[in-house]
């Protein structure tokens, strides 16, 4: 990377240096030979010598600039409809940030307070899951950008676009004090350049310009990842020079790759002849049409559908959803085809953890499977999120999404009247056996349903028939719930769900959700979350900015009081050495203190209530808080709940 | 019918819930007798050992697991026999009756090896400390209900008999880490057995208006 700045005629440099070379001249020592000149630090310069002061007074010093590199940058911004950028406050980027509030009018991005760089990303991992689209992150040199490395990781495993700017002062001979030194890096996304799809490090404004499109451009083209621009602090500082021409590209989102014709032909043929074929949709639905394609190739098959839920996939109600009877399914199918599964080979497997690790096919000899996936069209190999290779008979690298009308419709043609309607018959067996899965969960929920601590059943039950008849989105995660959300609740509509972390990194779920619930603010929809208290206590100052940008969200604390995904792991091994179970809790569990949740929400500025450990007491509570969220502020009710 | 392919079981959860969507006949009686004849007959030995105890070719990554005794309750056992998964054929009525299968079940549960605990004099009282203190909550939950998340199945209120359970604990063929004597001596877990035995049915769903929504 170089490491020479070339940029524009810098008149404030330049008038700077001019007042200070003079000073310099009439009062330092000689330089010893070779030593090189030094460059004026960014800061004030030091007071003249009694010498100076006789002689020819300097030209005054330009201290103000009406038009900086960073309204520039803000105008870049401005011109790809972003509508939010989330930061921590931090020096290498102030530029920016005081360019974002006055010259942009802190509109269309509004600046978004966040209390850690970690929450700013994961925000913009919620709101992209239901915008569609990214906001953009503000980190402060080094420091802010290693507090956002683990949510951008997440973002990354999720295919989820963010849009990062890091500020920098690259110039040495520019840093101030200690804290611009430490604060400064040669190569800034270095250290999270394995986990993005694109980085760049803009030399000059037109630069700037042309980088920031591409980056918004690649960050939307699937496979979606994070994108990381560089905004060193001169080129937001110094000022736009006169009559520089600074034209911002217009910005045109890449057409998504769709399957090769000749493949998808032949996925149809293999899944109108299949006799107990199977689609499993991981984050197969990357919008509101994503949805409408899978059901239509669904229904146009007549095929289970088995949603891995890490997008908002399919109706949780529709007849053909056999989610909840994936294992035999799969064990059944002749041909399964597989859209955008992030791990393929684990749908189709079972494993056993024990001294000797095991794993075992599920499916039947014979099986034909077919897997479209962008994720073929961009590939990194040190972070191991490709999971374990999956052998198939058909590989279509190409965004589902895109593919699903050609594939459906190449499905149509294949299939004969009497084909339908044997297909029909198919579709009726699979409606039964939705509606005896829906009522086995409705037995199962009843079971415990009157326990102290509360059951997960009981609390996501309490939660439904609450929000059912508004116009909802749960953004949370549902696995730590026992996925009761999608057994339980009829969801239909692609925001009302947004999937899960990506990288399992904890601490992305109660941001997640504020930036989700930000993003369905402007709708009006009222945004609810699980919130699980392990992750809260990452970073709970996000409840803070969910407070101060008065964002409306309801979280229902599943307050379980310990780690327990690692208290079962502890156990494993205590176990496999027969020393007994009973200090699995040391380093896992919550308590000891318990938390106060409430306290907390409350000191943080959020309406909160609790700890609530009667079930009875939850459907009141959800209401109240309820109440306050749709008066347009957030809320938080403390339940304490069983481990699962 | 005789000459099965190699098998395979799967998980104890997922058999539940077909279980649940059949209709189970429960047998007057269980000659354990009859079921060995049954075992021999139909060809399960042929996968899963003479003892049921399971077989595993590494090779081929085929295995069928030990059924001698069986984790499953008898409506799931028979759920799964109907309606297998994996590589297990399926076995309908006309193959083998109800009535057979609950012989053959019989037989297999006859199988567990011998406690030292009696869990019709156990504190079910002890044994709910001891399922918390024991970690069996942290798959199974407080109650008993289960987890998808973890797989850890549904044992409230149990319902196979307490030598299966006890030798399932101590030999587990699925994820759950095994708890062996030194860990958990019978008496423990007679105590936890009585728990679980304690641990009272739900109401129907049907009478919970949260619940049919």
């Amino acid at each position: 990377m170089a490491k020479s700045r070339k940029g524009p005629v810098n008149r404030r440099e330049f008038l700077k240096n001019a007042a200070a070379g003079a000073a310099a001249l009439a009062a330092s020592p000689k330089l010893a030979d070779g030593q090189p000149t030094p460059s004026t630090p960014r800061g004030p310069v030091p007071p003249m010598s009694p010498e100076a002061e006789f002689s020819t007074p300097p030209a005054p010093e330009v201290l103000t600039a009406d038009r900086t590199g960073s309204d520039f940058m803000v105008d870049v911004i401005k011109s790809l409809g972003i509508e939010y950028v989330c930061a921590n406050p931090g020096s290498a980027f102030r530029g920016l940030h005081e360019s974002v509030i006055n010259y942009g009018g802190n509109k269309d991005p509004e600046f978004i307070t966040c209390c850690h760089e970690e929450s700013s990303v994961a925000m913009a991992h919620g709101y992209a899951k239901i915008e569609g689209k990214p906001l953009a992150v503000f980190a402060h040199g080094t420091v802010g950008i290693q507090h956002a490395a683990m949510a951008i990781y997440n973002a990354y495993c999720d295919r989820v676009p963010v849009y990062l700017i890091a500020g920098n002062i690259l110039d040495a001979t520019k840093r101030i004090n200690a804290a611009e030194w430490v604060h400064s890096v040669q190569d800034a996304a270095a250290m999270v350049r394995d986990y993005l799809k694109w980085d760049d490090l803009p030399l000059s404004l037109p630069h700037f310009a042309e980088s920031a499109v591409r980056a918004y451009k690649i960050a939307m083209t699937p496979p979606m990842m994070p994108v990381f621009l560089v905004a060193d602090a001169e080129l937001q500082e110094n000022p736009i020079p006169d009559g520089l021409a600074l034209p911002i590209p217009k910005l045109a989102l890449a057409a998504p790759p769709q399957g090769d014709s000749g493949a998808v032909a032949e996925a149809a043929r293999l899944l109108a002849a299949a006799q107990n074929p199977v689609i499993i949709a991981d984050r197969a639905a990357r919008t509101p049409v994503g949805l409408t394609r899978l059901i239509d190739l669904a229904e146009t098959l007549q095929a289970p559908v088995i949603d891995q839920m890490w997008r908002m996939n399919f109706p949780s109600r529709h007849p053909l959803n056999q989610t909840q009877r994936s294992r035999e399914l799969v064990c059944n199918a002749d041909v399964i085809l597989g859209l955008e599964c992030s791990d393929f080979w684990n749908a189709l497997h079972s494993f056993r953890d024990q001294i000797n690790r095991t794993s075992l096919p599920l499916t039947k000899p014979g099986v034909k499977l077919i897997g479209i996936t962008a994720t073929d069209l961009f590939s990194k190999s040190n972070y191991q999120d490709s999971q374990r290779f999956q052998q198939v008979d058909l590989d279509i690298a190409a965004d589902a999404e895109a593919t699903l009308p050609s594939l459906t419709e190449a499905i149509k043609r294949e299939l004969t009247s009497d084909r339908k309607r044997a297909l029909q018959d198919r579709g009726t067996q699979f409606a039964v056996a939705r509606e005896e899965s829906l009522q086995r969960a409705r037995d199962a929920a009843a079971y415990a349903w009157d326990a102290t601590p509360i059951s997960t059943a009981r609390l996501c039950a309490e939660l439904w028939a609450n929000i059912k008849d508004q116009d909802w989105s749960l953004v949370s995660f549902t696995t730590f719930v026992n996925r009761w959300p999608q057994r339980l609740w009829s969801f239909d509509k692609h925001y009302q769900y947004i999937g899960g972390h990506g990288g399992a990194g904890i601490g992305y779920g109660a941001p997640a959700a504020v930036g989700a619930a930000l993003a369905n603010r402007k709708y009006g929809r009222l945004s609810v979350n699980i919130q699980c208290d392990g992750d809260l206590m990452y970073a709970p100052g996000i409840l803070w900015t969910a407070a101060h940008h008065r964002i409306p969200l309801l979280s229902v604390m599943h307050n379980n009081r310990a780690y327990h995904q690692e208290v079962m792991q502890v156990q494993i091994m205590a176990n496999r050495h027969s020393r007994g179970v009973d200090r699995a809790k040391i380093g896992t569990a919550i308590e000891d203190p318990t938390i106060d949740f409430t306290k907390l929400a409350q000191s943080l500025g959020v309406h909160a209530e609790g700890p609530i450990t009667d079930p009875k007491d939850l459907g009141p509570a959800i209401r109240r808080g309820l109440e306050v969220v749709k008066r347009g502020d957030p809320a938080l009710i403390d339940a304490h709940t069983q481990p699962r | 019918m005789l000459s099965l392919p190699s098998q395979l079981i799967l998980g104890f959860l997922s058999a539940v819930v077909i279980s649940a969507a059949v209709s189970v006949a429960r047998a007057p009686s269980r000659n354990s007798q009859n079921g060995k004849h049954i075992f021999e007959t139909q060809g399960c030995q042929q996968c899963h050992g003479n003892q049921g105890q399971g077989l595993a070719n590494t090779q081929t990554q085929e295995s069928a697991p030990r059924i001698g005794p069986t984790r499953l309750s008898q409506a799931a056992f028979v759920g799964f026999v109907r309606h297998p998964m994996g590589k297990m054929p399926a076995y309908r009525n006309q193959d083998v009756s109800d009535a057979e299968l609950a012989d053959l079940y019989a037989f297999l549960q006859s199988l567990a090896p011998p406690t030292k605990a009696d869990p019709s004099s156990a504190n079910a009282t002890k044994g709910q400390h001891l399922f918390m203190s024991y970690g069996c909550y942290e798959c199974h939950g407080n109650e008993g209900q289960g987890s998808t998340q973890t797989a850890g199945s549904r044992i409230g209120p149990i319902e196979i008999p307490f030598a299966p359970f006890v030798a399932y604990i101590r030999q587990p063929t699925a994820q759950m880490p095994p708890y062996t004597a030194k860990a958990v001596s019978d008496a423990d877990l007679a105590d936890i057995y009585a728990f679980l035995l304690s641990r009272p049915h739900s109401a129907p769903a049907k009478s919970i208006q949260l619940l049919n929504q």
